[in-house]
């Protein structure tokens, strides 16, 4: 929905099928429970999803962003059998972890209005990816406020 | 299509009726026919296919003023984004079929990724109660559904289905008490040209000119067939006032967007509003 996301990293057809997957459960709670699935209970679901294989795991390493009801952002990253880390401040997936951890550390304050959290995140990413000869061919970054999503796509090194 | 009048063998009955899986001598399957019976005490649903949506109409039937006020509905469940239903019976029994047909739906998009067509999914609901007039030894669910949906196929369509797990396609029905008394009203009210205040005798002659299966049967849209479902549910209603603390209206159209189905349950506001303009053309047509 418009307050939550779920970034899905790794192998194309796992992405899909667990998106596919993720479609499914959440419709159903709404169905059944006749209100939106939050973030942590999304998350947890995610994490219960990738245990079920946990030996013959999707080879994905998702990431949950949104905001739950009172508003309040939440975080969370997974590896690909599911462990969670909740944080507060910021989670990365992918080839160019090393690099993100090291960007993110040094750019992130907390409490960033909207426009400064773009900023700083679109520069954490760019400069991560672009020393990772498997990360690149541009990004997209989506900022989710209470008011709405505004999504932006970056130029970057097509290389 | 028969309907059931266990009176007339009940000592032959007696010794058949126990058991779903048997038929008696007459080819009858008394459990489900009893079952039928269930709902026919069961809160009234009027189901009306519109031109440009579905409305269905509820009685609700509040056994005790104690009873907490239910979070949202007590008759009308979403099944998917576009399709819904309305119950007639025990609600308990209802549950599970629910929840069957939501999963069968979700499953369905899960494996070819589009929204399941408005028939299977109510074949596959009907389905799985006919298994509990044929195996086990089970007795068969007490409801009665009224489903509405829309797909690309076939645009809006109206189902009912019984105990028995058979299901038909209707344009306009009702289901739960006083069942007959509201589709013979909707016989002659479906599709008839609104009456207006000076032509109260022409209607009756044009008709009669006309050769009936020339004769178009006109669409009502949503906001017409609202109105004739609060009349059809007043008149199944013991009451002789209609009022909207007792009914449930419900509507499905197309989502403004383009994007999927609108469902919508009318507030107490919009369901005083429909009963009010009811009461209104009652009035007038008393008065002409």
């Amino acid at each position: 929905n418009d307050r939550l996301f779920v970034g899905l990293g790794g192998l194309a057809t796992d992405v899909q099928t667990v998106d596919q997957l993720l479609k499914f459960r959440q419709n159903l709670y709404e169905l059944r429970e006749e209100r939106q699935m939050s973030p942590k209970v999304f998350s947890n679901v995610l994490s219960n999803l990738l245990y079920e294989k946990r030996f013959g795991p999707y080879f994905i390493e998702p990431v949950v962003a949104g905001l739950d009801e009172n508003n309040k952002p939440f975080l969370s990253g997974m590896d690909l059998i599911g462990a969670p880390v909740y944080t507060d401040d910021f989670v990365v997936t992918g080839t160019a972890t090393g690099n993100m951890y090291g960007m993110c550390e040094t750019l992130y304050k907390p409490d960033m209005e909207p426009e400064e959290l773009f900023e700083t995140l679109s520069q954490a990413l760019l400069a991560s990816v672009d020393r990772d000869a498997l990360s690149g061919w541009g990004a997209v970054v989506h900022v989710i406020t209470k008011d709405g999503v505004t999504s932006r796509e970056l130029k970057g090194r097509q290389d | 299509f028969f309907s059931p009048t266990p009176l007339l063998s009940l000592t032959m009955a007696r010794r058949y009726d126990a058991s779903t899986t048997t038929f008696s001598p007459e080819g009858r399957l008394h459990q489900v026919e009893y079952a039928i019976e269930a709902i026919n005490n069961a809160g009234t649903c009027v189901g009306i296919l519109a031109s440009d949506g579905i409305v269905m109409a509820s009685e609700k039937r509040v056994t005790s003023g104690l009873l907490a006020p239910s979070k949202t509905s007590e008759k009308t469940y979403k099944l998917c984004d576009h399709a819904a239903c309305t119950v007639a019976g025990l609600t308990a029994d209802a549950n599970i079929l629910i929840d069957q047909a939501r999963l069968r739906a979700g499953r369905y998009t899960y494996q070819y990724q589009e929204a399941i067509p408005v028939e299977q999914l109510v074949e596959h609901v009907c389905n799985y109660k006919q298994a509990y007039t044929q195996y086990g030894g089970l007795r068969p669910f007490g409801v009665a559904f009224l489903f509405a949906g829309y797909d690309s196929h076939h645009g809006f369509q109206l189902y009912q289905s019984d105990p028995s797990g058979n299901y038909s396609g209707w344009k306009a029905t009702v289901i739960g008490a006083n069942n007959q008394a509201g589709k013979s009203l909707l016989k002659t009210e479906y599709g008839a040209k609104p009456k207006s205040d000076d032509d109260d005798d022409a209607p009756e002659e044009m008709e009669t000119e006309e050769d009936p299966a020339e004769e178009e049967i006109r669409v009502p849209d949503v906001t017409e067939a609202l109105r004739l479902a609060v009349k059809v549910l007043s008149k199944t209603m013991d009451g002789t006032v209609p009022s909207p603390e007792k009914m449930e209206l419900f509507t499905m159209t197309l989502a403004e967007d383009g994007e999927g189905c609108a469902h919508h349950i009318l507030t107490e506001e919009e369901s005083k509003k429909v009963v009010d303009d009811v009461e209104a053309e009652a009035a007038s047509a008393g008065d002409a």
